[in-house]
């Protein structure tokens, strides 16, 4: 009986390494512990031992048996783990691979996302974003704003008629005039929109878009330093923070004084380059005082109350911002373009 | 404005450089448009001396000369035949520019190396008058007193430079070199220097000569007018000529030249009459007669109207007021008097005439921007003087000066702290006081209150803004700090933000913004073949287009985005989808009495090869899901719509837009030959949905329970009439109802077609049992029994 007990266990141990797989595996475990196994026609045949070594062969059987048993369920686990590494290695793909190009997500446009930021920067400092007609009347576009028929400042901007009464609107400041009007000081308002001039080549387009702002109260909150405060957060925030403004003078008939505003060049930072035409500065936008003319056209008393107002060019601004070199490919629309802006 | 830097030295000691000079007046408000150097008329020629001359071999007039240029001894051949040994001559050297813009290369002349050209005084632009010796035949031999080596445009004096000043149209004064020597003197804080003004007349008076009468005060506020005899017509002295030529006028003869020398240094527009074509002596300022004629100074004919001002003998117009003078009454060689006339027109009246009649002039385009009360005096006088000057004529003694009313200077008085209050500074009343009165504003204190007295020449200064501006322009705006807003309250409104939200779901659509012109082609309305009496068709025409393809404003979007397709198309662009949202115009009647209707729009339009009816279809259902709409598709019948592919939007029963592939008839309209989809949209109606909250609905924790129906129902009948008859029927505990599968053909009887229908069904209280969702079958094959609809 132990010389059998030995020659299974030799036996087993050659066979279960030679288990490459599962199927193997569960061959041997019926082999040796199925109904009629091996190891279990060793312990019906115990029966036929001498009663006094029944129990030590006994104890040898087991410990075979549980050494079989062992010995399977590791192997059982070594192969399961190497069949899981097999399929992961067979998953392998190439991960640098990309699907075919498709535009799953748009973009917005340059000029809505310029918009966007100067709405941002200016509701920061509690500017209200206020809308108005684009085809205007002439009273709100030009006569309430001090520029009456045949004031020569009309020739500063070619306007499209549609009757001599209406007209699309050359500057967003038509919106302050409606707003001045209709509400009560304080007013804090900033006006993007669309406006029309006859104009057209490489830096002028016939239709392009204007920001305008206002703000109205009492004379003492209002100077032009409070203009110089609220423009120069506004460069800092859109050109950069290093950025340095200066004030020029300049000429509008709403507003009085009137000013430009330039902004130190955020290429050459103020050094000179060809962007700044050497200067340092890039002009950006006017502003100024409002003309009390205007409060008082518009019912704010300008005894009490002052006010000053900025215009920007969101094209221009765009086209700085993003190095565009000609308006006209704003309003092209070609994907290749738009793409940019993702 | 040209303002040649020596002219305006005249007025004012400047003593800095043009350029820094030009650096203050941007400063102070008039930016420099350019600096334009004279010297880069001629460039790279110097003086040379002659010291060998030899004839060239091949050539019979050819010689080649040895010049010594300072810094080295050059070989140069030249044709002339006037230079000899020792003489000084202007050497083009290598790479030089002359004034006809001819750029000099050394070469071969006939086999011989020549380094330059030796040069003429016509190639060099000058004239005998202009320099002595400039006129021979040949080279200019210069004097010998003049430096080998030196650049030839100081010898000639050709060094000026002249600065382009932008003049805003407030200061209409600028637009002078006086004016701007004004200027100048207030930021450099120097003495003006009045030009020249004294001349002696003769014993004569001039009512002997000539009458004026002014029928029209409001049109010609002032007139005034001398005569001087015995003119003499020559060429004006090089000194004119060349300020003249630096401000790009051409010199003609000292009688025309003097006007135009005084328009630009003064300001003020003259005319000069010949006394001798002006019937009756007399010059009657009146309107002209309705239809009459005049041939002006062109040589054209042009008619006149009655609201237009003449300038009239006693017969006929002579002059259309401030534009041009009239062909008969000009001067010419045999003129012997000469009546000089110096006018204030008002400006919106010669800005009238001229466009109307279509005729402008540089006294026009003067007039125009403005002329004062008090250059009339000036320019008369100064014109006079250089007639004395010059001897040209005699003048004759006393002037004739038509003003109904001389105008007075109008005064301001104010609290100095006014102006602090507006730029936010503490200026002395002190420096307040100093810097107005560099300004020629005579300004005077009593106390805290000052007076400021206006010039005549500043009309543009009505106020205490107005002097606020003066004195900070001066002053520098560097003074100026920033002081930060406080307070915070703004933003954008609701539907500012809910229109900005559609936006940003289609980005994530993969669709692109675009912006295009509001104006399109009245033709675009035949591209979409619009039917005659379609409400699109009534555009808003805009009167001064810049051209006919932008010539209406938009009814549509459409057209627009069918534009945006086809040019990407066009380009070699794939596939793309675009989006815009911007405003139609519909007028409420035509032609416009009061301001049209603006309605945001959303516009959409989708190509490629994976693009289809459907998948912009579903893009918009992603957005009336967002936005809580429920629409209602129905068949559509647009000229420009695919019949069988597209269809109405109605939301709450009314019209939202539209949706569809684009007929064929429009892509050949278009000379496509690709599918194009889209659609247009009330944006406004879509946004202001986006603004309510939706109200929350719970969540079940049961199980739900699946039915699939396959339906025979007939081929047309539109599968969302039998989803919403499904939901009308069953009671809430049908969760969703959807179409899985369509088919027609084999075994389906013609005329109809086999629909697949899944049925959700969940309750929010219990797990459902078979009979609750049998019951509910029930009555859905009920009620599709009733609408010819069975189960296959």
């Amino acid at each position: 009986m132990t010389e059998r007990i030995k020659q299974i266990s030799e036996a087993f141990g050659a066979k279960i390494s030679g288990a490459e797989t599962l199927g193997d595996l569960n061959n041997i475990k019926i082999k040796y512990l199925g109904k009629n196994g091996e190891v279990t026609e060793l312990l019906k045949n115990l029966k036929n031992c001498l009663a006094e070594e029944r129990p030590i062969i006994g104890k040898k059987i087991n410990e075979l048996r549980q050494r079989i048993e062992n010995s399977i369920n590791e192997r059982e686990k070594n192969l399961a783990e190497k069949a899981k590494l097999k399929k992961l290695e067979e998953e392998e793909i190439d991960v640098t691979l990309s699907l075919a190009h498709k535009d799953t997500t748009g973009a917005l446009h340059p000029l809505t996302i310029t918009k966007n930021m100067f709405i941002n920067i200016f509701a920061g400092m509690g500017f209200e974003v206020k809308e108005g007609p684009e085809i205007e009347l002439d009273y709100y576009n030009f006569q309430l704003l001090n520029i009456p028929a045949d004031h020569p400042s009309r020739d500063m901007q070619d306007t499209f008629y549609i009757t001599d009464k209406i007209l699309l609107r050359t500057q967003t400041s038509a919106v302050q005039a409606r707003v001045m009007l209709e509400e009560k000081p304080p007013i804090r308002i900033i006006c993007p929109g669309k406006v029309f001039r006859a104009d057209d080549d490489a830096t002028h387009s016939p239709m392009f878009h204007q920001m305008e702002g206002l703000v109205i109260d009492e004379k003492d909150k209002v100077t032009l330093g409070d203009l110089k405060g609220c423009l120069d957060e506004f460069a800092r925030k859109f050109f950069g923070e290093d950025s340095r403004i200066r004030l020029r003078p300049s000429y509008f008939p709403f507003t009085e004084p009137s000013v430009e505003m330039d902004v130190s060049c955020f290429m050459c930072k103020g050094k000179g380059c060809r962007l700044c035409k050497n200067t340092g500065w890039i002009e950006i936008l006017g502003a100024g005082i409002v003309n009390p003319i205007v409060l008082d056209n518009c019912g704010i008393d300008s005894k009490k109350y002052s006010g000053y107002a900025f215009g920007i060019g969101i094209e221009r601004c765009a086209m700085l911002k993003f190095g565009i070199p000609d308006i006209r490919i704003l309003f092209e629309n070609d994907i290749r373009f738009l793409r940019q802006y993702k | 404005m040209k303002v040649p830097f020596s002219w305006v030295k005249e007025f004012v000691d400047i003593d800095i450089s043009a350029y820094e000079l030009g650096n203050k007046l941007v400063a102070a408000g008039f930016e420099i448009e350019e600096y334009i150097n004279l010297r880069d008329n001629i460039k790279n020629v110097i003086v040379g001396s002659v010291e060998e001359i030899e004839k060239h071999k091949d050539s019979d007039h050819l010689k080649i000369c040895k010049i010594n240029t300072g810094k080295e001894v050059l070989q140069i051949v030249t044709g002339a035949d006037n230079v000899k040994k020792g003489d000084k001559v202007p050497v083009a050297l290598d790479g030089a520019v002359l004034p006809d813009g001819k750029h000099i290369r050394k070469g071969e002349l006939r086999g011989v190396l020549s380094n330059g050209m030796l040069c003429s005084g016509e190639e060099l632009g000058l004239t005998e008058d202009d320099f002595p010796g400039a006129g021979v035949n040949g080279i200019l031999i210069l004097n010998s007193d003049v430096n080998v080596g030196d650049d030839v445009n100081d010898v000639i004096g050709n060094t000026d430079t002249v600065l382009d000043v932008a003049i805003t149209a407030n200061r209409p004064d600028c637009n002078s070199i006086l004016g701007i020597a004004r200027e100048i003197a207030a930021v450099l804080n120097k003495p003006l220097k009045m030009p020249d003004l004294s001349y002696e007349e003769s014993n004569d008076e001039i009512s002997d000569y000539i009458s004026v009468e002014n029928k029209n005060y409001k049109l010609c506020p002032r007139y005034m007018a001398k005569a001087v005899t015995d003119v003499v017509e020559t060429q004006s002295p090089k000194i004119i000529r060349d300020r003249l030529k630096a401000v790009g006028i051409r010199p003609i003869n000292n009688l025309v030249d003097v006007t135009n020398y005084v328009l630009t240094e003064i300001g003020q527009p003259m005319h000069a009459f010949d006394l001798e074509n002006l019937a009756g002596h007399k010059i009657i300022i009146r309107n002209a007669e309705e239809g009459e004629k005049i041939i002006a100074l062109d040589g054209k004919e042009y008619a006149l109207k009655k609201e237009h001002l003449a300038i009239c003998d006693a017969e006929k117009p002579v002059a259309i007021a401030g534009v041009m003078g009239g062909e008969y009454a000009s001067i010419g060689l045999n003129t012997h008097t000469v009546i000089l006339e110096s006018a204030r027109f008002a400006r919106d009246s010669i800005r009238h005439t001229s466009r109307e009649i279509g005729l402008h002039s540089d006294s026009s385009a003067r007039y125009e921007k403005g002329i004062d009360f008090y250059s009339q005096e000036l320019g008369l006088k100064r014109a006079l003087s250089l007639f004395y000057k010059y001897n040209w004529g005699k003048i004759v003694s006393g002037e004739i000066d038509k003003c109904e009313k001389k105008p007075e200077q109008n005064s301001i008085e104010y609290d100095y702290r006014e102006i602090n209050d507006i730029i936010g500074v503490n200026l002395e009343k002190s420096e307040i006081i100093k810097i107005l009165n560099r300004l020629e504003i005579k300004t005077s204190a009593k106390g805290d209150k000052l007076t400021s007295i206006i010039p005549l020449y500043r009309e543009d200064i009505y106020g205490v803004n107005d002097l606020t501006e003066e004195v900070i322009r001066i002053y520098g705006y560097d003074v100026v700090k920033s002081r930060l807003i406080s307070g915070c309250c703004g933003g954008k409104t609701e539907k500012q933000l809910s229109m900005e939200k559609i936006k940003n779901i289609l980005i994530g659509k993969g669709v692109f913004e675009t912006v295009s012109y509001a104006f399109v082609s009245p033709k675009s309305f035949d591209v979409l073949n619009l039917n005659k009496e379609s409400y699109l068709r009534n555009a808003i025409e805009i009167w001064n287009p810049i051209g006919s393809d932008m010539s209406v404003m938009r009814t549509n979007l459409t057209f627009s985005m069918l534009k945006t397709l086809e040019s990407n198309y066009k380009r070699g662009n794939k596939a793309s989808r675009f989006f815009e949202i911007a405003n139609t115009y519909i007028p409420k009647e035509l032609p416009l009495s009061e301001l049209p209707e603006e309605k945001a729009k959303l516009s959409l339009g989708f190509y490629g090869e994976t693009e289809n009816y459907y998948t912009l279809k579903e893009v918009l259902d992603d957005i009336f899901e967002i936005y809580g709409m429920e629409v209602k598709y129905k068949r559509a019948n647009e000229t420009f719509l695919h019949p069988g592919r597209s269809a109405l939007i109605e939301y709450k029963d009314k019209l939202l837009g539209y949706i569809g592939e684009c007929h064929p008839d429009i892509l050949e309209n278009l000379d496509m030959d690709e599918r194009l989809y889209i659609a247009e949209l009330d944006a406004e109606t879509i946004a202001e949905n986006g603004m309510a909250i939706k109200p929350f609905k719970a969540i079940s924790k049961y199980q739900g329970m699946q039915r699939d129906l396959a339906l025979i129902a007939p081929e047309k009948y539109p599968a969302a009439e039998i989803l919403s008859a499904i939901k009308d029927v069953c009671t809430d505990i049908l969760e969703k109802v959807e179409v899985f599968d369509i088919y027609t053909g084999g075994q389906i009887q013609k005329g109809k077609k086999s629909i697949a229908v899944k049925l959700s069904f969940r309750a929010l209280e219990k797990t459902l049992k078979d009979d609750d969702v049998n019951e509910e079958i029930k009555k859905v094959l009920e009620e599709l029994s009733g609408r010819e609809i069975v189960l296959r």
